[in-house]
């Protein structure tokens, strides 16, 4: 698991383009919207593509993102149970 | 239409010294074909969460355009009038490389936000709340020469009183390739391909004026005798004569095809007038004749023009210069006439 979280951490500081963030500068249980990294609609949408193009996993119901999205580890911890590749 | 049009900032990221006009006394001289802009920090621009969402050339038409607002002190300009021949091409191919390789059904939507030419009028809109007149021409190397057309219209026409006018390119590796394919760039062509960032304020008040639009014209496909006239046009509504003049600024690039259309049309116009050229020293891409306008505006301000600009056998006068006019082609399609002057 520290592994995955890890490497999600990197491929948000990739894919949300995040400037001067290193993956320790993100909190594991930190918001990823509105307070920690102060993400918005847009980032939500770059993480869908990001779960389904390194992770296999397609979200049907977009209303689930908040949920999945609440932090890194909940994040992580649904990639480890959902992921196809 | 008597509205007198002053110019009172200008500022450009280029392959010379950014934001700066170290251009005039050191330029940095390149021997290779291609090269990128050098960037400012854009730290001092646009916070890191800003940053993240957009691409070079946003930060780029940024860091220009504040700068010339500060310089000018308008921060919210009646226009945002933008010129640029291939918009945000960079993202622009990172978003068709996607959809080319991996389908429509993994597009990144920041790469497809920024994929279109207006982005960055758009952009300056946004961040200095400006809600007037916002337009931005793509008409490849007059892009810029139908932006500054535009303000010059509304302004000399009363609709607005100050315009913030830009011109911003890329030169990607891949466009680069494509223009070498064409042979326009490399092969024995002298000169290097670049990038431009540069923006400009133009007022009707004259207050904190570097210079003079005295006029300008935008023609398609003239003929020798239109142009003839319409250059006679923009000197005598200056109120001055050819001889008034102290040089001609013309876009020779060192691309054998393309100076040989020059050197045609400035023996038979400006038989008598030095002739200054600026692409040596800031590349050829798009938005290259926007360089032109900063290049007279910065040789209007300081009072002098660095020698290395000049070539030909006609010397510059021995004076401060007065009148700078600024000559520019594509392809002997579309050509532009702008007439600088130091008296406010």
């Amino acid at each position: 698991m520290e592994q995955l979280i890890l490497n999600l951490k990197n491929e948000i500081i990739e894919v949300l383009n995040l400037v001067d963030v290193t993956p320790e500068d993100i909190d594991n249980d930190a918001p990823l919207f509105g307070e920690g990294l102060a993400l918005d609609s847009i980032d939500a949408l770059e993480l869908i593509v990001l779960m389904e193009k390194n992770y296999g996993i397609k979200l049907k119901d977009p209303a689930a993102g908040k949920e999945i999205f609440k932090s890194i580890s909940v994040m992580a911890d649904y990639i480890a149970k959902n992921r196809t590749k | 239409m008597n509205n007198r049009i002053y110019i009172t900032g200008t500022s450009q990221i280029s392959i010379q010294e950014p934001l700066c006009e170290q251009w005039m006394d050191s330029p940095i001289s390149y021997d290779v074909k291609y090269t990128r802009a050098i960037d400012p920090n854009f730290k001092e621009f646009v916070s890191p969460i800003e940053a993240r969402r957009m691409g070079l050339l946003l930060k780029r038409a940024v860091a220009t355009s504040y700068t010339v607002m500060k310089e000018s002190g308008i921060s919210q300009p009646d226009a945002i009038i933008t010129g640029t021949g291939l918009g945000c091409i960079e993202n622009t191919e990172l978003f068709l490389n996607a959809l080319c390789f991996e389908g429509e059904n993994m597009l990144k939507p920041t790469y497809f936000m920024q994929s279109t030419h207006n982005t960055i009028g758009s952009l300056l809109a946004i961040r200095t709340k400006s809600h007037g007149y916002n337009v931005t021409y793509a008409h490849k190397g007059i892009s810029f020469d139908s932006a500054l057309y535009d303000a010059y219209l509304q302004m000399r026409l009363n609709k607005i009183s100050n315009a913030l006018v830009g011109s911003h390119d890329e030169m990607t590796p891949s466009y680069f390739k494509l223009l070498q394919k064409v042979g326009y760039v490399g092969g024995d062509m002298e000169g290097v391909c670049g990038e431009v960032s540069m923006a400009a304020m133009l007022e009707n008040d004259s207050s904190k004026a570097l210079c003079t639009l005295h006029s300008m014209r935008v023609l398609y496909r003239p003929s020798l005798q239109k142009l003839e006239k319409a250059v006679e046009q923009v000197l005598q509504e200056a109120g001055i004569t050819m001889d008034d003049v102290d040089g001609v600024i013309t876009g020779i690039n060192g691309n054998r095809k393309n100076d040989e259309e020059y050197s045609r049309y400035t023996e038979e116009l400006f038989p008598v007038t030095a002739k200054l050229r600026y692409k040596h020293l800031f590349g050829e891409c798009y938005s290259s004749s926007s360089l032109a306008f900063y290049s007279a505006v910065q040789c209007l301000r300081h009072e002098r023009i660095p020698l290395g600009m000049v070539y030909g056998n006609v010397q510059l006068k021995d004076r401060k210069p007065e009148y700078l006019l600024i000559f520019n082609q594509q392809e002997e399609k579309n050509f532009s006439i702008i007439l600088l002057g130091k008296q406010i």
